[in-house]
């Protein structure tokens, strides 16, 4: 069953979309009241797969997701990250088949929202319209940065690099502060995002830690040494575009 | 097809060191490094640091002991795959 809503799990939508734009009032209130269905699957469950149609949106409220494609022998790449506030598959709006899956990294609530809905809500606010789009044109400037990383990058400079996306995308949307956040993936995950071993990850993340840069235990990141991270990767939040744009 | 090991350190930037490198009829075809206490659970094990021609992979396997990667080895070097 769908809600219509005062819609509580809209919020985290709005906070996303107002870290890349401002919207009007009028904008917020339509935005609470798409209706949505949540729902909450556990660890490692696929939302839509590879070759799915789906008719409707899937907004990530609580926990983490990711996109990926899964290879012969069990080989994956994980080609992003996804946490609270984004739309991971958007593009479905448009783009009627999946073409890579959508699943679960830790427990994770989500809020569908159908498709017509969306629909209608950009023919009544074209502005909106626009918000969305600079959001999947950012979700391109993201693939960039890792392209970058994967053709060009040393271990370190991956892992490194991508340290320093989330802390951003999570501070964003209000989910991380003073360098520390959650960080609820494996480093068999890490790998298979970045192309590395499970047996280079784990060097890295020890020389980091010799170097006093991080702390990474029970799941949560410390960032001890933000511009030593951010040289080293050649970190430059420019294609995040997390200015407002008005 | 015979393999020869002959034992080596090789400078992983870590403390993963010994290693030893594998000749195919006297060529190198393979490094292989023992994963230190850092690795946990897979301390003790082989990593195919580095593999040759058909040794080479783009996901590089873990082995329990030097027996399980040569015959590992030996199997890529036999197979026909480009």
């Amino acid at each position: 069953m769908y809600s219509a809503s005062e819609n509580r799990s809209m919020t985290m939508l709005i906070r996303k979309l107002e870290s890349i734009a401002t919207l009007s009032d009028e904008e917020h209130a339509a935005i609470l009241g798409l209706p949505t269905r949540s729902r909450t699957l556990g660890p490692g469950q696929d939302i839509f797969r590879d070759g799915d149609r789906p008719s409707q949106c899937c907004l990530i409220l609580e926990g983490w997701a990711c996109r990926y494609k899964l290879l012969d022998e069990g080989r994956r790449q994980i080609f992003s990250f996804h946490i609270p506030g984004d739309i991971p598959d958007l593009q479905s709006l448009h783009l009627h088949t999946m073409d890579h899956s959508l699943g679960t990294l830790t427990e994770a609530t989500m809020a569908f929202i159908p498709h017509e809905n969306v629909r209608t809500l950009i023919q009544r606010f074209p502005r909106l319209g626009g918000v969305l789009w600079r959001d999947t044109l950012i979700d391109a400037a993201i693939f960039r940065e890792w392209m970058v990383g994967m053709g060009r990058k040393s271990a370190y400079g991956r892992i490194a690099h991508l340290f320093c996306e989330m802390y951003l995308k999570l501070e964003a949307v209000g989910l991380a502060a003073e360098h520390r956040y959650p960080l609820p993936i494996t480093q068999v995950e890490l790998g298979d995002a970045l192309g590395l071993s499970n047996v280079h990850v784990n060097r890295v993340l020890q020389e980091m830690r010799a170097k006093g840069l991080i702390t990474l235990r029970s799941s949560t990141l410390i960032v001890h040494d933000w511009n030593e991270l951010t040289r080293s990767s050649e970190f430059d939040p420019t294609y995040l575009h997390l200015a407002k744009t008005g | 097809m015979s393999l020869h090991l002959q034992p080596v350190h090789v400078a992983t930037g870590s403390d993963d060191i010994e290693s030893q490198l594998v000749f195919a009829n006297g060529f190198l075809v393979a490094v292989l490094v023992q994963l230190g206490e850092h690795h946990q659970e897979e301390a003790g094990k082989w990593f195919l640091e580095a593999g040759f021609g058909r040794v080479d992979h783009p996901h590089p396997p873990v082995f329990t002991d030097l027996d399980a990667a040569q015959d590992w080895i030996a199997a890529q070097l036999a197979s026909n795959r480009p």
